[in-house]
């Protein structure tokens, strides 16, 4: 365990459901979210006395989402707990996107009694094995004595090595019996042990590859943010001089304005990102997994790239691209190595990747990321999302739901800070935006919390406005109103032939955004001519005692570039629809 | 060949076969034939799983099972031709 932490009720007799709260003031909880119900009722009794926050959510995927959210930002687990059988199944998305983008959480859930269990009881459901796929670990919980040790272990699993959400579901009966509360001073899993400290040889592999190569780029993950490692990146960068693209999970990891960035890499990426990747001898990879949305078709991807591949989680290695140089353990670690045994490898020889960067500086600049303004005048999509990370300033948390809006946040807005982009990366979890954002105001209390969301998403979770309302959790929620569900329509576009099938929402239409918001208590805005723009933005900002929905009516047809089409190598990336950069013209 | 013999350490608890051959049908791996039994330690069960590769590692699958928590080491029985396979995923549109 991180913190030794001895509780005082230790010896003390107590029921379950008190040992349970207890051991989660042990684990240096301070707020839940979560939802009651009958199987986890007992344990809601001590939650009335204890010094634990409980916020009351209005659907059990906002409690999972929220918790997320509220790890995404402070880098602590995130508490989420519901009860039995249906409360337990809305937990199973939230739990899904957290495994996806390795998100510390502990999510903690009633069961049937244990004599119940299997005989298709009231409220029952097998929550264990229905998450059994993308937990990290989950529990189930019989015995009232194993309280404490199930509790002290999953935090332990959820925050170390490659984090990720752990489930505790507890019976009904285990919750009532009487036990002595005895919160273990350490934990040890015999099948658990994470490789922290890399291996020395990797670390000299590593460098002696990177002094070697004439055109290295940092390929920068999600990892870099959960290792705490942006300082350390941004000297290893400095001391290298070579290009760095960050993942959608890395927004943030390191400085947009740094003139060595390139941006993003993947599906709707910058030319200079994606090309990078492409024509690079060497990537330097760092807390990233190769994902499909980064890489294209896989066969054709950084084909002349040597690789090394830094990650906490071996399973990463060689699972979609094979690593000439595997470096295992904490990226922080890794980096701190890296950065002495990189400076005796650059004494002895001195690559010279000055017309490296050359040719990726004139690529950024060719082709910097931008979109044309509607002819009819309308409302610009990016215009808002720009104007709103211009308006708002580098310190804001920004949360996304899935689509074009999550793409245009991820371009448009300049990020500066790690734990300052929060989205759903792996999962592509629509409905994310408005419970993110509420957990990363509980966990962030003194930042602007911006949602960008779209109509699509917003009608998936914003019961959870409610809870802000009520709860005193101010964030701001931007609808990139554009009436559809965008990127399914954008794709349709491109490659349906513009048949429009169930992709048309008509939410400029019905529902009415600032009324809904208005009936849950927040200030409910409403935006739909460009010149209205920083006015409406600013009166937002203006609001910081009640939650802002904001409706941005917004042209229809906008599409996210560039793209490198499913299924497609990077190397067709298109700028524009039909159009492909000027190859000829760039020298790679 | 590319059958080979694993024999897997686990912690003896209930739900622990559902782990591991979760684990191999959700990531397409094969089983040819699995043998589960105690061992001197109660609270240890040992697994032997005969696992045809098809084109996946056996690396990424020794990898992906040393995830499991529950799974506390995993052998290969006889030494094969253990190697890792470059690139192994195929190209798919997603």
């Amino acid at each position: 365990m991180a913190r030794a932490h001895v509780p005082t009720a230790n010896g003390t007799t107590m029921n379950g459901a008190t040992s349970l709260v207890k051991s989660l003031e042990a684990a240096n909880v301070d707020v839940m979210f979560g939802l009651p119900g009958g199987a986890i009722l007992p344990a809601y009794d001590p939650i009335f006395d204890s010094t634990i926050r409980h916020i009351l959510v209005r659907h059990e995927q906002g409690a999972g989402h929220a918790a997320t959210g509220y790890a995404q930002v402070t880098g602590r687990a995130g508490v989420c707990i519901a009860t039995s059988g249906p409360g337990a199944t809305n937990l199973v998305t939230p739990l899904m996107d957290a495994g996806m983008d390795s998100v510390p959480l502990v999510a903690i859930t009633g069961q049937v009694p244990s004599a119940a269990i299997g005989t298709d009881a009231f409220q029952e459901a097998d929550i264990r094995g229905i998450t059994m796929p993308f937990t990290k670990h989950n529990f189930l919980v019989t015995k009232a004595d194993d309280i404490p040790r199930a509790i002290a272990e999953a935090f332990h699993i959820a925050t170390t090595g490659r984090p990720g959400p752990v489930l505790v579901d507890i019976a009904k009966d285990a919750l009532q019996t009487q036990t002595t509360f005895n919160w273990p001073s350490k934990v040890e899993l015999a099948g658990y042990n994470p490789r922290i400290t890399p291996d020395s040889q990797s670390i000299s592999d590593a460098a002696a590859l990177i002094a070697q190569s004439k055109k290295p780029v940092f390929y920068v993950g999600g990892g870099v943010i959960k290792a705490n490692a942006s300082r350390e990146l941004a000297q290893l960068v400095e001391l290298l001089g070579a290009p760095v693209v960050t993942t959608l999970m890395a927004r943030g990891a390191f400085p947009d304005s740094h003139p060595l960035h390139l941006g993003m890499p993947g599906m709707h990426g910058t030319v200079a990102a994606v090309t990078a990747l492409q024509k690079a001898d060497l990537l330097i990879t760092l807390g990233a997994r190769f994902d499909d949305r980064v890489t294209g078709k896989l066969s054709t991807f950084a084909v002349n790239a040597k690789i090394i591949h830094a990650d906490i989680d071996p399973a990463e290695i060689h699972k979609n691209k094979f690593a000439d140089v595997p470096v295992i353990g904490d990226l922080r670690e890794t980096i701190t190595a890296l950065i002495p045994a990189l400076k005796s490898a650059l004494a002895k020889n001195q690559p010279d990747l000055a017309p490296w960067n050359a040719s990726m500086q004139k690529l950024k600049k060719t082709y910097p990321l931008g979109y044309t303004l509607p002819e009819d005048g309308s409302l610009s999509p990016q215009a808002v999302i720009e104007r709103i990370g211009k308006i708002s300033g580098t310190d804001t948390i920004f949360t996304s739901g899935v689509g074009q809006h999550q793409m245009w946040a991820s371009q448009f807005i300049s990020y500066e800070h790690p734990r300052t982009w929060l989205n759903s990366g792996g999962a592509g979890t629509m409905g994310y935006g408005v419970p993110a954002a509420m957990g990363a105001k509980v966990g962030a209390p003194d930042s602007t919390v911006w949602a960008i969301d779209g109509d699509g998403c917003f009608q998936m979770t914003n019961q959870e406005l409610v809870t802000c309302a009520l709860n005193n959790i101010p964030i701001k929620v931007a609808i990139i109103n554009n009436e559809s569900l965008g990127m399914v329509r954008q794709w349709q576009t491109l490659f349906y032939e513009g048949r429009y099938s169930n992709t048309s929402l008509e939410s400029k239409r019905v529902p009415n955004f600032p009324m809904l918001a208005e009936s849950m208590g927040c200030v409910g805005l409403s935006c739909e001519r460009p010149e209205d723009l920083d006015a409406t933005i600013e009166k937002a900002m203006s609001i910081n005692d009640q939650p802002v929905v904001v409706d941005f009516r917004v042209h229809r047809d906008a599409m996210v570039w560039p793209m490198v089409a499913a299924g497609t190598s990077n190397d067709e990336i298109m700028i524009a629809r039909a159009t492909a950069p000027d190859w000829d013209s760039q020298e790679l | 060949m590319s059958i080979h013999t694993i024999e897997v350490l686990v912690e003896n608890e209930p739900g622990v076969l559902a782990r591991v051959s979760g684990l191999f049908a959700r990531r397409a791996y094969n089983i040819d034939t699995l043998v589960v039994g105690p061992t001197s330690n109660p609270e240890i069960s040992k697994m032997v799983i005969q696992v045809n590769l098809e084109g996946h590692s056996l690396e990424q699958v020794i990898a992906q099972l040393d995830k499991l928590i529950s799974v506390i080491s995993i052998e290969e029985l006889v030494e094969g031709s253990k190697q890792p396979v470059r690139d192994t995923q195929p190209d798919y549109q997603n």
